[in-house]
């Protein structure tokens, strides 16, 4: 089994999309949760390895999330994926703690490329443990 | 047995529109963020299938808190047709004034209300054509629009639909509140499409999550 993912975004359709662009010759354990007070929760249960949050969700927005999660985890690897492509949303969110953000609607190309830089934050994460 | 009617949209039809009219606005705040200095926060948006007869009660009950309202017009055509409608308080018109600087450089030129049209006119052309645009391009159509014209209304439930659609139709309408961080302006879009369109809007909508078989 590869990486455990935690795809967080209010949108089961934006989730579904997310999964079909997962490169297809890796495994993954996925969660999902829909919005920012449930992917505490999946998170502090479930340790993923790789989240992708929305922004724009009810209850706990993504902004609010990624500063939850950075809190209970410093090292959490997050990758913001969004419609909201305003540059101070941009800043605000690598302020947070983001690792990136991915611009929706997303490819494929553009979700491997995410993927392979999550995979060096990890391992740098690894090294200094 | 009477049968119940088919419904026009499933679940997950109304899911799809639902992001990619997420995903239009996004667009659109990015754009309006770029010509202005504004930070534009975003709300989940909604899609909700009615009878033409239901929207402006609809409509009116969305924007209830407003006493006065400013509204931006344009249609847009297309295999993707209807109306998109912005609506402000009507005070905003007077701030966005401001946030863009005219102020002092056009007051003595122009009346304040002439500018407070153009300034609206000008938002409006921004959001509602990077919105539908994006739109169009997701669901791979093209666009042509009608000029914008506002409206300032002192009863807000009457400013919509007078004669926009058959009242024997149904309409989809698209729904996003946003708002002007530290400005405190807030307003909605309505895309509001055309029954003729619903048929191609289903079928663009599976196409679009084609891409990602």
């Amino acid at each position: 089994m590869g990486r455990t993912l935690l795809i967080v975004d209010d949108s089961p359709i934006a989730r579904k999309i997310l999964i079909r662009c997962l490169p297809p010759d890796e495994t993954f354990r996925i969660l999902e949760a829909g919005n920012g007070e449930i992917a505490l929760k999946v998170y502090q249960a479930e340790r993923p390895d790789i989240t992708f949050m929305d922004l724009t969700m009810p209850v706990v927005d993504g902004f609010q999330s990624i500063v939850d999660i950075r809190r209970f985890d410093p090292e959490a690897v997050i990758i913001v994926a969004t419609a909201d492509i305003q540059t101070k949303t941009l800043f605000r969110v690598l302020d947070a703690g983001a690792l990136m953000v991915l611009k929706k609607p997303m490819s494929r190309e553009a979700v491997k490329d995410a993927l392979e830089k999550a995979e060096e934050a990890l391992k740098d994460s690894e090294r200094r443990r | 047995m009477s049968r119940q009617p088919e419904p026009i949209f499933t679940a997950n039809e109304r899911d799809i529109l639902q992001e990619v009219m997420n995903i239009g606005f996004g667009k659109a705040s990015a754009d309006l963020a770029e010509v202005i200095d504004i930070y534009v926060v975003l709300s989940v948006p909604e899609v909700a299938l009615l009878d033409a007869s239901e929207l402006a009660g609809y409509i009116g009950g969305e924007i209830r808190d407003f006493e006065r309202i400013s509204v931006v017009e344009q249609s847009f055509m297309g295999r993707f047709q209807g109306v998109a409608l912005l609506i402000f308080p009507s005070e905003a018109g007077r701030k966005l004034i401001s946030i863009l600087g005219q102020e002092d450089e056009q007051t003595a030129l122009h009346s304040v209300a002439l500018l407070e049209r153009e300034t609206l006119m000008e938002v409006g052309n921004i959001l509602i054509g990077a919105c539908v645009g994006k739109l169009a391009e997701l669901l791979d159509d093209q666009i042509a629009y009608s000029p914008p014209r506002v409206l300032v209304e002192d009863d807000p439930r009457e400013t919509v639909t007078r004669d926009m659609f058959n009242p024997d139709s149904t309409a989809i309408v698209m729904r996003t509140l946003f708002s002007f961080e530290n400005e405190n302006i807030s307003g909605y879009l309505f895309l509001i499409t055309r029954n003729e369109s619903i048929a191609w809007m289903v079928s663009a909508l599976h196409s679009f999550m084609e891409r990602y078989e």
